[in-house]
């Protein structure tokens, strides 16, 4: 596999861990179900394994790389593992809707494992590791995907970042949430700070 | 604090576009090591399943 090709199906890997960030927040903004924080763990999880194949397409494609995607998606899956293993138990309830049969988070350790395989066989090919362009200075081709790729996630990384911190303010969240805890504490303080001046 | 993994792995973005990419590897593994942690500070609950 060559150079370009890899960095052409990272940049679709890349597009993939979005759909999943992007779905995570119609959850939350459309449906209404603000995600437990085992739910902002697993959103973590994609985020990390986002971030490895991240660094293929800004600082060109490494082994580490990769093993950084897989050790992200294996730490998000022990997550879900744990989810999955709260509600398992008949009669025990679930954490949200499912969706087309299953809850997110066994969706989530899914697709986990999709990542986990997925790098597995990007790692088999080893010509991928021999820059192609770097040495002579030109520029690879194709090069709109990754970028539209890598916008992207960065962006939702970003938002992740903020909606967790509305969500759960500088602490740890409540395990049951029920509104935008940070939010309300960003309020009263404003408030106190009104009433001060 | 929920929001660490995150900013970490916003930190690395920046980091890898700004060329530094040893540090970007090293925030993202911090990132995953601060993830572990507040995962073992959320899973405290007993599981009632016989494995």
């Amino acid at each position: 596999m060559s150079e370009t090709l890899a960095r052409q199906l990272n940049a679709l890997g890349l597009f993939a861990i979005c759909a999943v960030l992007l779905a995570a927040f119609v959850d939350q903004f459309l449906f209404g179900e603000l995600p437990c924080p085992l739910c902002i763990l697993q959103r973590a999880g994609f985020a990390l394994a986002g971030a490895g194949l991240a660094l293929n397409l800004l600082a060109g494609i490494r082994p580490a790389h990769y093993g950084l995607a897989i050790l992200g998606a294996v730490a998000g899956g022990a997550v879900s593992l744990r989810q999955i293993a709260l509600h398992m138990v008949p009669g025990t309830g679930a954490y949200g809707e499912a969706i087309l049969g299953l809850h997110l988070y066994s969706w989530a350790f899914l697709i986990f494992g999709a990542i986990v395989a997925g790098t597995a066989l990007m790692l088999l090919s080893s010509r991928q590791f021999t820059p192609e362009f770097a040495l002579d200075g030109t520029r690879p081709p194709g090069r709109l995907l990754p970028a539209l790729a890598l916008g992207l996630f960065a962006l939702l990384v970003l938002a992740n970042a903020l909606s967790t911190l509305a969500e759960c303010g500088v602490g740890l969240c409540p395990d049951d949430p029920h509104g935008y805890r940070g939010i309300d504490v960003l309020r009263d303080l404003l408030a106190a700070g009104a009433e001060r001046g | 604090m929920m929001s660490l993994p995150f900013l970490g792995v916003v930190i690395a973005f920046v980091l890898a576009a700004a060329r530094a990419r040893a540090a970007a590897v090293i925030v993202l593994l911090a990132s995953v090591v601060v993830t572990l942690v507040l995962f073992r500070l959320h899973a405290t609950d007993v599981l009632t399943i016989d494995l």
